[in-house]
Parts: C-alpha cells; structure tokens; sequence
C-alpha cells in the first residue's frame, strides 16, 4: 500500500512539473487574446481554432493582428489566435515535435529548403479548387515559393532595392539627375566621393560592399541553370557584378572602408549614412521612405531605378526579389481551414491593408492600385517599379541557404582581396554543385 | 546509495529485508526526477545524436543511414577548419590571458585594504550582466570613432583599430570583452587565496623570501589544482563560444550573415549552429557535435595526465 503512494506521489510531482513547464510556454503574451475573446463576438460553440505564428512584432504585429479580428468577425466557424513568434527556429521544433500551428509566416528563401524536406504542405490542390490567379503574383516573388511545379507557399509580402540619391549633393557636383546606366553609375561615384588627405574618407558616393544580387541581375547574371543543373555563381554577369564592387572597393581600400563605415550611425536613426550625407546614393528597399520621413524629413531626395547595363537596354529596371509568405506545417490538423484563411490574408483587399500597414511591398497586381498606398512615402516609385519585367529573385532550391551563405562569404573575401574574383567564385560552385540532387 | 550502505552487509544476501527493499525503493522515488531527467535529457540525446551523426537528417524526413560519409564530409570542408581555426584560437590565446588577468585581480583584492569588498563586488559586478547585454554594450564600447576604447587609445597618440569591422581584430575585440569578465574568475582564486595557511608565508618571510619569491613558490603552487580547474572550464566554455560572435557579428533571424568579416567570428559552435539549423542538415551538425566532444575530451583528458606535473595537491 505504502509504496503506491509513493508511486502516486511521485507521478503527481512529474506531472505537476509537466503541467508547469507547458503552461509556462503558453501564458506567453498573445496580441491576439483581447480581440479573440471579446463577448460579443459570435465564436461558434464548435468552432475550429486555428493558431497561428507569425515574425512581425510591435506596431507591424499589431497591424497583422487587426486583421486577424477582422477574419474572426466575419469567420465564427473559424477562430484563429495569433501568436508573435520572432524565433523561426520554434517552427521547426514544432514541426518536427509534431505539434505545429496551424498556419505561419516564413522568410521566402526558406520555403523551398523547407518545402522539400516535407515541413510544409503542398498547396497546389487548395490553389486549383479555388482557383486561386497565380498570374496576378509578381513571376520573381512567386517563384520564391515554387519548385518543380509545386507551390508550397503563398508570398504575402515583398522586398525590392531600387537607387536613392541626395538631390543636394548631386546638384552641388554638377548633376541633374541619378546615373542611369552602370558605366554612369560608376563616374558618379568617384565624382561624389571625398577623400581627405591621408585618404580617409568623409563622403562616398555609394557603399561598394553593395547587394551583389540585384547588381548580378543588372547586368544579366544568373545563378543556376535549371536546363543542366548547374550552379553558375561564376556566370559572366555575377562576375561584372563583382568587378564592379571590386574595382570601387580598391579605389579607396579595406582599411580605410572599414574605417569610415565603422563611424557611420544606426541604420535606423537620423545619422543614417544616407540621411546624414555621407552616402550621396544608396540602394535600398521600399521601406527607406518611411524611415527618412520619421528620421530625417527634411532630406531632399529622389528615386531612382536600378541602373542597367549600357550595352543591354532590354534588362532596365533590374531588381532581387525576396518574400514574406504564409504557409500550412506539415502536421497541421485544420489544413482546410488553414488555407481559408490563408487565402483570405493573401486577397488583393487584405494583402493591401497588411502591406500598406508595415511598409512592404504587396505581391499581387491587383493590389497595386490600392488607395491605401497613397499615403506611404517613396511607395509611387516603388509600385511602379514591382511591375518590372526583370526583377529577379535568387533560385529556389534545397540549398539556397548554403548557396547565399557561401556567395556572400567569398565576396566579402574577394572584395577583401583573400581570393581572386574568378578563385572565389569557383569556390562557391566547387563547395554548392555537389548539393544539387 | 552511501546513506544505505551500512544496512548492507558484504555478502550479497539472496533476498533483502522488507525494511531494505522499502529504502532502495524510497532512496530510488527521490531520486527519480534526476534519474528521468538524466535518462532523458542526457543519455538519450547523447546517443541520439551518435546515431544521427552516421545518419543524413533534415528533421522532417526519417534519417537516412550514411555511415561515415558525415564525417568524412567534414574533414573536406573549408568552414569546419575555418571554424576550428577560430575556436582555437579563443582557447590558446583568449584563455590562458583571462586567466591570467582573474589571478592577477584575485592576488590584489587579497590584500587587507580600506573597502576592500567595494572592489570585489565592482570586479564581480561584469558576470552578474548576461552575455547579450554585455556583447551589445561592448559593441558601443568598440565603436571605432565614438567608442571608450579607442578614445583612451587616441588620448595616447595609439592606434586605433576598427575593431569588429577589421577582421584582424574581431577576435582580440572579444578576448577583450572576456576579460572585462574576468571577475568571476578572480572570485574562485579569491576563496583559494584565503585558503593557503599563512604559516607558509611567514615561515618564508623568516628564511628572507622577497614578495615575488612568496607567490611563485607558495601561492602559485598552492592555488595550482584551482588554476587547473579554470583552465579546463575555460577550454570546455571556449570550444563552446557562440552567443557573443551570434550577436556581435549581426546574426539574423533568417540566419544571413553569420560568422562577421571574413568568416572570422566563425566558431565552432557558430558552424554547427548553422548547419543544423539554417542548412537542416542534422546529421552533419550532429558529426561537428561529435567531433567537438571528441577534441574536448582528449584536451581535458591530455590536462589531467600532464596537469601531476605542475599541479601541487596539499594533501599528498
């Protein structure tokens, strides 16, 4: 008798440790809460309850959630919860646990890595019974998503850099208006950069270290060739790419680069490099606008496409394409319910108001017209840019992850001068190809 | 098991007494938190992750048997000797200083001075401050133009580095950081320190032993299983770096650019954490974690075979 009690003691103490340890995860605050259980909000008695995670926080999570409210107003059979969870990596644990939410947000270059290997649901079947436009997408943010014919998720959101330049500072050197073409591009920045003596400098024309992505897409580069299944970092246009950033980053050095972006202010404060005037031109994406109407409203600057190649008129307005997207984890127990309202959240109206909200780029179209845009700075520009024919975005395969990764580590090495452009480029397709299955 | 021991007797008897059965039942009900837990978390993860490392695994699939494959992958990888070449770095270099500097603080906050435990406490202060915030302030401390640091240094007329742009310096940039925490450190020798038995000193202040005599023969001696103890600590917590090169060399939620300028923040723990959770690839990181385990071992083990020599027991 004695030692069941023992027993039973011990399994009370285990389970009370249990209890604890998961009621601890779940107290954790959940915007969503207070719109999800006011009293007069018709939530069916067996309604569905689907959870879900996504990586905005603060005032973006809070536009995200306005929208959850809307959908749980209009949607009593399905009740959705959501949760802000800025840590991706507990997707996968709760993936692979078995016990993931029902929807959520990923990064669009995780997808395809993801999607493979079986963590997200296909949703090619939702897509077709519902007829779902894929056409109104964006071709260089959907192909985030697909691989193979297969789309396995939807992109809710976009990113794309074009040229920002200081008005003041280009008019001051005798220019008019931004560099069109990259030759162009190249005599603006040795024009509008000011080296002091002892060759510090106090002004660059553009930061040389520059995303090598969309300037490989400038002048015509591709990563990967589908046809033979080769990986090609060392394609002619990523190689001028590269040269390019090469030849600017020599002029001035890694010393005294280091030198000077290592005085230069936050990224999102007034002593911005850009908004500062130490960057006579930037690259950057759609989000800029808002940050110098908030940090520096006085700057006097324009938009400007990509400059393209000289040579090849037909690739204007190049861009690199990345995405924001919701998908359905592998093991969800509502997968219809999911979609629903996935699909909703990706509908012009409401992709419209989410994106208009956070300052992204929407991915679809027919958002494009949306009066909500009007009032987000830079944002005339920056529509009219994502209609673009050659926007690009990095291939979508197993291994895009390792392949940014090792393409952004030889060239920072190249452009260091560790290794030569050709030798750093062979080593990113010597170190990727045996990845491709 | 020893509180049970005396109502053992040494033969093994064919049965136990109601009375002992009901302690080693009750003996192994308290125990068992630990004893699950133990299983658990630590020997099923232990060999789990053996297992995984002969495997190719990307979490969602079933693992699929590889053999060795994993391992021999690595040795052709450039990021793994990349890495390695960096976390060594850290334990030959960055410890031995730090544990200089925490026996250097400890030997003067021995001294009998006026508020004297004001200082300890200021110099224990650093390791109470968890390794984010102390990574995100040091990041303002080695700003190359507003920075404290290089201020003192330009008040010098020295140099002054880009200390976390400049590859050449990121490193150093964190031995620094590690020994602004040197004070927990110095709080262990401090305790060791007023454990030698004054005799020692007096007694060699009788034969004429100078202040520089007294700490090489008796202090250095006498604290000697304690450096012993440090040293390996701080190997073990060297090959295991990851959260201030994680923060100082802007990791991002999306795993972008991981291992700062010129992969030169790319620890060992960095590789792995990359592998296994960027890349999903499980099995692989699984080896790293294998191989890690293994050069720990052979170095503690390698420490304790060579520490009779130099390590002075008191009690032998």
């Amino acid at each position: 008798m004695k030692k069941k009690t023992w027993f039973g003691l011990w399994c009370l103490l285990l389970s009370i440790m249990v209890a604890g340890c998961s009621g601890g995860s779940g107290s954790t605050a959940e915007p969503g809460k207070t719109s999800g259980e006011e009293p007069d909000q018709p939530a069916a008695a067996d309604a569905v309850e689907l959870s879900f995670w996504y990586g905005w926080t603060g005032p973006e999570a809070e536009a995200l959630e306005k929208l959850i409210a809307k959908w749980n107003e209009a949607h009593p059979e399905i009740q959705v919860k959501g949760l802000s969870q800025s840590d991706y990596q507990k997707q996968l644990t709760a993936i692979t646990g078995g016990n993931p939410p029902d929807v959520a947000s990923q990064f669009g270059q995780n997808v395809v890595p993801w999607g493979l290997r079986g963590a997200m649901m296909p949703l090619d079947d939702y897509i077709a019974k519902d007829g779902v436009d894929l056409d109104d997408f964006v071709p260089a943010a959907l192909s985030t998503s697909q691989h193979e014919g297969a789309t396995y998720a939807i992109p809710t959101a976009m990113h794309v850099s074009m040229l920002f330049y200081n008005k003041d500072i280009l008019k001051e050197a005798g220019y008019d208006g931004p560099p069109e073409t990259l030759g162009e591009l190249k005599e603006y920045i040795q024009a509008l950069s000011i080296v002091e003596d002892g060759g510090r400098l106090s002004r660059l024309g553009l930061w040389p270290g520059m995303d090598a992505y969309t300037f490989s897409y400038a002048y015509g580069g591709s990563f990967y060739d589908e046809a033979a299944k080769q990986v090609t970092p060392d394609h002619e246009g990523i190689q001028s790419a590269i040269k390019l950033s090469k030849e600017i980053w020599d002029q001035y050095g890694s010393d005294n680069l280091d030198r000077f972006s290592s005085g230069l202010g936050q990224y999102m404060s007034a002593q911005n490099p850009f908004f500062s005037g130490k960057y006579a031109m930037t690259v950057d994406g759609e989000w800029l606008p808002t940050f110098i109407k908030q940090f520096a409203p006085d700057l006097n600057y324009g938009i400007a496409p990509i400059p393209y190649d000289e040579n090849h008129p037909e690739r204007k307005n190049p861009g690199n394409v990345t995405t924001s997207v919701f998908y359905i984890p592998k093991g969800a127990k509502h997968p219809d319910a999911s979609w629903a309202f996935i699909k909703w959240m990706t509908e012009p109206e409401q992709m419209a108001e989410f994106t208009a909200a956070i300052g992204n780029l929407p991915t679809r179209t027919s958002a494009f017209a949306s009066p909500l845009y009007e009032n987000v700075p830079g944002f005339k520009e920056f529509l009219d840019y994502s209609a673009s024919e050659n926007l690009k975005s990095f291939p979508a395969t197993s291994f895009t992850n390792e392949y940014m990764t090792e393409f952004s580590a030889q060239v920072d090495a190249i452009l260091r001068g560790t290794v030569s452009i050709e030798e750093g480029l062979a080593n990113v397709k010597e170190k990727i190809q045996p990845l491709v299955k | 098991m020893n509180a049970s021991a005396p109502v053992h007797s040494p033969r093994p008897k064919a049965r136990w007494s109601r009375k002992e059965r009901r302690y080693f039942w009750l003996g192994l009900a308290f125990a068992s938190p630990w004893i699950v837990g133990f299983l658990a978390f630590t020997v099923y993860p232990f060999f789990g992750s053996l297992y995984l490392s002969l495997t190719e695994y990307d979490l969602f699939s079933t693992p699929r048997w590889v053999g060795l494959q994993n391992y021999e992958n690595i040795l052709q990888d450039d990021r793994f000797y990349t890495s390695l070449g960096n976390t060594f770095f850290m334990a030959f270099v960055s410890v031995p200083i730090t544990l200089a500097a925490s026996l250097l603080i400890a030997v003067v906050l021995n001294f009998k001075a006026r508020g004297i435990n004001y200082y300890r406490t200021i110099f224990y202060l650093p390791s109470v401050i968890p390794i984010v915030a102390s990574a995100l302030l040091w990041t303002w401390m080695l700003n190359p133009d507003f920075g404290l640091v290089n201020m003192a240094l330009r008040a010098f007329g020295l140099p002054d580095p880009a200390w976390l742009l400049d590859p050449r310096y990121t490193k150093p940039s964190l031995i620094l950081m590690s020994l602004w925490g040197s004070g927990a450190g110095a709080l262990i020798f401090l305790a060791a320190l007023q454990g030698v038995p004054k005799q020692y000193y007096e007694a060699a202040q009788v034969d004429g032993a100078g202040a520089w005599h007294r700490f090489w023969k008796i202090t250095l001696p006498a604290l000697s299983p304690i450096i012993l103890f440090q040293l390996i600590m701080g190997l073990i917590g060297a090959f295991q770096i990851f959260t201030e090169s994680y923060i100082l060399a802007g990791g991002k939620a999306d795993g972008g650019s991981l291992g700062g300028p010129e992969q030169s923040l790319l620890f060992y723990a960095v590789n792995l954490y990359q592998e296994a959770f960027v890349f999903l690839k499980m099995g692989y990181a699984s080896a790293l974690a294998w191989i890690l385990f293994i050069i720990v071992l052979l170095m503690t083990l390698l420490l304790l075979k060579t520490s009779g020599r130099w390590v002075y027991y008191g009690g032998e």
